[in-house]
C-alpha cells in the first residue's frame, strides 16, 4: 500500500443536519452507534441498517474505539458504499465507555469507509483528523449548542 | 507534548517511563575491540619465550612465530564462530554443534586453563617487577638481591586480590583503558625494536638454531617412548605444543564481540587482522629479536622469566639508558599481565554463568551479591583457587606454563569440531565469514579447512598428552572433577533445571525510572529517530528489519514497549499482553548486538500501546513508527488505532512528515502523517 497525498479533509463536507445528534439522555454506546446508523440509513434508503450495524458493532469487539479526549470513533469500511458517510453524536451529558469506565463519551461520530483498498488511506488520515479536530475544549464547545444545524455551522467554521 | 501535562490524568496516558540500560548497548569500534583482546592475547609476549626456550633450547623464536601465524588460523575461527551469533562463547557453540556432555567437557578444560592464565600473568609480571628493582639495586651498587620467586608470589596474589575485589564490585575495565595499555605497549615495542635494529647493527647477531633440544622435563612421557624420538615430525609438533602458551587469550575475542560496533561483520575482520598482525609483530617480532640479540645462554640463566626485561638489558648502549627501557618494559609488561588476571576472573566467571543458565549448576553458584549484583561465589571461588595456584607454584613461571594448554588445545579441537558440525546442521543458515577452504555441493559448504585445522589441533593436543605430563595429570583430573560436579549439581538441580532452561539467558540491565518523558529521552543526539514499538519476544521481526536497514550514523532507534497497568481494568487482551519485559529486552539487546546498533529502549506504563506509542513518537519527534502485526487485531486496525491515538495527542504542527509502517513477514502497510 503506497503513500499517497494528504487528502484535503473537510468535516462539513461529511455531515448534514439530519446526520447530526444532540442526545440529552443515558442511552449506552451500543445504543448511540445504533441511532447514528440509523440517521445515516435515513439518507440513503438504499443501505442495509442491520448489517452496518453488525460491521461497526463487530469492529467494536477489537481494539477499542474511545479516546481520552471524550470522542469516540465506532467505524467500519464497507463493500455497499463508494463514498465516505459520517454521523455525530454531541452528548451533553457524557456516557460512560463500556470497555474502560474512566473513559467518558461526550461526542460520537459513527464514520463508514468504502472498503475498496484505494480510499484505505483517506480513512486513515478521517480517522487522525477527526481525533485531532475533537479535542476536549471543542467538544465542551459543540455541546454547548442547542440545534445539529449550529453544530454544523461550527463544525464548518472551524480550523 | 508532555506526561506532565493535564492530559496525564488520562487513563490513557503514559503512567511512567522507564529506560533500559545497559553495558551491553554501548558499541565500541574495532580497533577497541581489538585493545581489549590483544591485552590479553598480547600479555603471553612477556612470558612465552621464555617458557618455550627452557622446554626445547634455543629454536624457540622460530616456533613462537609459527604459534603466532597460527594464531591467524585460529582468529578465522573465531570469525566463523562469531558469525553464527550463538551468545556465550566456544562452551555455547560446542553445546549446539556436538550437544550437552561435550560442551561440559570443553567448559570444564577451559576452566582449568582459566585458573592458569590469571597465576601465570600475575606471577610473570611479579618476575619483572622484580627483575627491575634487582637491576636497580645492581646499578646503584646495592648488593642486596630481591628473591624473585617470593617476592613474584606476594605481587602475584596482590594483583589477583585486586581484580578479585573489583570483579566482586563488577567494577569493569574500560575499553579505551585497554586502547591506552596498547598504543602505550606499541610504543614500547616500538622502541625496543629500533634499539634492537642499531644493535644488530652495532655488535651483530646470530641467526637462532633451528634445531631442537628439549629438556628431561619437556619431553615428559614421550622421553620413554623410543620411537617418538625417531619421528622428526613429533619433534616439531612437541615443540609446538610448548609454545601455544603464546596463544593465550585469543578466546577474549568471542567475548568481545558482542560489543563490536556496526557493521558488525566487517568490524570484526578489521578487528581480527590488526589483533594478527599487532601479536605477530609484539610477540613473534620481539621474540625473535630477544634470540638474536640475548645470548641463549643468559635467556636460560637469567632472563627465563623475563625475557623482554633481558632484551632491554641487553642492547647496545649506556646502562643508563637500558634501565629506563626496562623501566618501560616491566610497566607495559605489569600494566598488560595484570590487565590478563582480570580477563582470567571476568572470563572464568562468566564461563560458568553460562553453564548456571542452562541449569547445571546450583543456586549457590548462581547468588546475587545484594550491593553488587555479581555472582559473587563464583568469583570468590575462582579468585581463591588462582591464590592456592600462585602459592602452590612458589613463583615458577615455568611449572604454571607446564601445566597449561591442556584446556585451550581441547576446547579448540572440539569448538573446530562443533563449527564443523553446524556447518552440517545449520546448512542453509547465511554466514558473514567461512574459514577458507571448502568445497561446494549443492547448497552448503563441505568445510576441507576446517577439517584439516580440526585434525592438527587434534594431533598437538594428543602429542602434548605425552609431553606436557603436569598438564596431562592436572587437566584431566581437574576436567573430570569439574565434570562430575557439573553432572551431580545438574542432577540435584534437576526440577529447577528445566525451568531455568525454559527461562533462558537474561541480559542483566539497569532500569532508569522517569516521570517525564521528554527527561527519559534527552540522551538521543542524532538529527533522525526511529520508533520501533515491540511487544513480544517471539515477534520481533520488525525491529530487525529497521536494525538492518536504518543508518546508524544520523538516526537514533528508540525501542519502545509499553506495558499495560494492572491495577487499571482495561480490555482483557491488553492485560493478556503483558509480557516477561525481562525477556523481550533481552531479546531486543540480542539484535542490536547482532547488528552492532546502539538502541535506546524505553518501558513504558500506560493502558493503550498505541496512546504510549503516540505519545513517545511525538515526545522524540520520531520520523519513523514502526510496529509488528497483532494476530488478534491485525494491521489495518491496528493503523486505524495509532492514527486515532496520534491525532488525540497531537498538540503541535509537525516540522516534518511522520511515517508509519507495520512490518511483518514480507508485508508491510504504512500510513504518512502530515499537518
Amino acid at each position: 500500500m503506497s503513500v499517497k497525498e494528504p487528502y484535503k479533509f473537510n468535516l462539513g463536507r461529511l455531515l448534514s443536519p439530519a446526520e447530526i445528534v444532540v442526545e440529552r439522555g443515558n442511552g449506552t454506546k451500543t445504543e448511540l452507534i445504533k441511532k447514528l446508523v440509523s440517521a445515516v440509513c435515513k439518507q440513503d434508503p438504499k443501505l442495509d441498517g442491520a448489517d452496518i450495524l453488525a460491521q461497526v458493532l463487530k469492529r467494536e469487539e477489537g481494539i477499542s474505539t474511545t479516546l481520552d479526549t471524550g470522542l469516540s470513533i465506532p467505524h467500519a469500511r464497507l463493500e455497499e458504499i463508494t463514498d465516505f458517510k459520517a454521523a455525530l453524536a454531541v452528548l451533553p451529558n457524557a456516557a460512560q465507555d463500556p470497555v474502560n469506565p474512566n473513559l467518558s463519551i461526550k461526542a460520537m461520530f459513527l464514520f463508514l469507509s468504502p472498503a475498496k483498498p484505494v480510499f484505505f488511506q483517506r480513512h486513515l488520515q478521517i480517522l487522525s483528523s477527526l481525533a485531532e479536530t475533537f479535542k476536549p475544549e471543542f467538544i465542551d464547545e459543540l455541546a454547548a449548542l442547542g440545534s445539529p444545524e449550529e453544530i454544523l455551522a461550527r463544525l464548518k467554521g472551524h480550523r | 507534548m508532555s506526561s506532565s501535562t493535564p492530559s496525564a490524568q488520562s487513563p490513557l496516558r503514559v503512567k511512567k517511563v522507564v529506560v533500559i540500560t545497559t553495558a551491553m548497548l554501548t558499541f565500541i569500534p574495532f580497533w577497541k575491540a581489538a585493545a581489549i583482546v590483544l591485552c590479553d592475547f598480547g600479555s603471553s609476549a612477556f612470558y612465552a619465550g621464555g617458557l618455550a626456550m627452557r622446554a626445547f633450547g634455543p629454536a624457540f623464536p622460530w616456533y613462537i612465530l609459527a604459534v603466532m601465524l597460527f594464531a591467524g588460523l585460529l582468529l578465522m575461527l573465531e570469525l566463523e564462530a562469531c558469525s553464527l551469533f550463538v551468545r556465550g562463547g566456544a562452551y555455547k557453540i560446542v553445546r549446539e554443534g556436538l550437544g550437552d556432555r561435550m560442551a561440559k567437557l570443553a567448559a570444564s578444560a577451559l576452566v582449568f586453563d582459566f585458573l592458569l592464565t590469571g597465576p601465570i600473568s600475575a606471577v610473570t609480571a611479579g618476575h619483572y617487577l622484580g627483575g627491575l628493582f634487582n637491576s636497580f639495586l645492581a646499578q646503584f651498587g646495592f648488593s642486596f638481591h630481591l628473591p624473585e620467586g617470593g617476592f613474584s608470589v606476594a605481587f602475584g596474589l596482590l594483583v589477583t586480590g585486586y581484580f578479585w575485589r573489583q570483579n566482586v564490585k563488577g567494577i569493569e575495565e574500560s575499553s579505551s583503558k585497554s586502547a591506552k595499555i596498547i598504543a602505550f605497549s606499541l610504543a614500547v615495542c616500538f622502541l625496543l625494536a629500533i634499539w634492537s635494529f642499531i644493535t644488530i647493527a652495532l655488535q651483530g647477531a646470530h641467526v637462532p638454531p633451528a634445531k631442537l633440544h628439549f629438556a628431561p622435563d619437556a619431553l615428559g612421557w614421550a622421553g620413554k617412548i623410543d620411537w617418538m624420538k625417531a619421528v622428526g615430525l613429533l619433534g616439531m609438533i612437541m615443540a609446538f605444543g610448548h609454545s601455544i602458551l603464546a596463544l593465550s587469550g585469543i578466546e577474549t575475542l568471542s567475548q568481545v564481540y558482542r560489543e563490536i560496533e556496526y557493521p558488525k561483520a566487517q568490524n570484526l575482520k578489521k578487528a581480527a587482522l590488526l589483533i594478527f598482525i599487532f601479536a605477530l609483530l609484539f610477540t613473534g617480532g620481539l621474540t625473535f629479536l630477544s634470540a638474536v640479540i640475548i645470548p641463549p645462554d643468559l635467556i636460560a640463566s637469567k632472563y627465563g622469566d623475563n625475557l623482554l626485561s633481558g632484551l632491554a638489558m641487553s642492547m647496545a648502549g649506556p646502562n643508563l639508558l637500558k634501565l629506563l627501557m626496562q623501566t618501560l618494559v616491566v610497566v607495559a609488561g605489569v600494566v598488560m599481565l595484570s590487565g590478563a588476571v582480570n580477563t582470567s576472573l571476568i572470563g572464568s566467571n562468566a564461563l560458568m554463568n553460562r553453564i548456571a543458565e542452562d541449569g547445571i549448576l546450583t543456586d549457590w553458584f548462581r547468588k546475587i551479591h545484594r550491593k553488587y549484583g555479581t555472582t559473587y561465589h563464583v568469583i570468590h571461588l575462582i579468585a581463591a583457587l588462582q591464590a592456592v595456584i600462585i602459592l602452590l607454584s612458589g613463583g615458577n613461571v615455568y611449572l604454571l606454563g607446564e601445566a597449561y594448554a591442556f584446556g585451550v588445545m581441547w576446547c579448540f579441537v572440539l569448538e573446530a569440531a562443533a563449527i564443523m558440525a553446524l556447518r552440517f546442521k545449520r546448512r542453509g543458515e547465511k554466514r558473514d565469514f567461512l574459514f577458507p577452504l571448502n568445497v561446494r555441493y549443492e547448497n552448503f559448504y563441505i568445510p576441507v579447512g576446517l577439517g584439516l585445522l580440526c585434525l592438527f589441533l587434534l594431533s598437538v593436543a594428543v602429542v602434548n598428552l605425552f609431553t606436557k605430563s603436569i598438564a596431562t595429570v592436572a587437566g584431566i583430573s581437574f576436567t573430570i572433577f569439574l565434570y562430575a560436579v557439573f553432572t551431580l549439581s545438574e542432577r540435584l538441580n534437576a526440577k529447577k533445571a528445566n525451568t531455568m532452561f525454559e527461562e533462558g539467558y537474561r541480559e542483566r540491565v539497569n532500569a532508569e525510572t522517569s516521570l517525564d518523558l521528554k527527561d527519559a529521552l534527552e540522551d538521543l543526539s542524532q538529527p533522525n529517530r526511529v520508533l520501533v514499538a515491540v511487544k513480544t519476544p517471539e515477534h520481533l521481526y520488525h525491529l530487525e528489519e529497521t536494525l538492518r536497514t536504518v543508518n546508524p550514523d544520523d538516526t537514533d532507534v528508540i525501542v519502545l514497549y509499553s506495558k499495560p497497568v494492572e491495577n487499571l481494568l482495561y480490555r482483557q487482551d491488553m492485560r493478556s499482553a503483558a509480557v516477561d519485559e525481562h525477556e523481550l529486552f533481552t531479546q531486543v539487546i540480542f539484535l542490536a548486538e547482532k547488528y552492532g546498533l546502539p538502541i535506546t529502549p524505553v518501558m513504558v506504563q500506560s493502558n493503550d500501546a498505541f496512546y504510549a506509542i503516540a505519545q513517545v513518537a511525538a515526545v522524540a519527534d520520531a520520523k519513523e513508527i514502526i510496529m509488528g502485526v497483532s494476530g488478534l487485531h491485525g494491521a489495518q486496525t491496528q493503523m486505524e488505532r495509532i492514527v486515532m491515538a496520534w491525532g488525540a495527542v497531537k498538540e503541535r504542527e509537525l516540522n516534518h512528515p511522520v511515517k508509519v509502517r507495520i512490518i511483518w513477514e514480507g508485508r508491510e502497510i504504512s500510513y504518512r502523517f502530515t499537518n
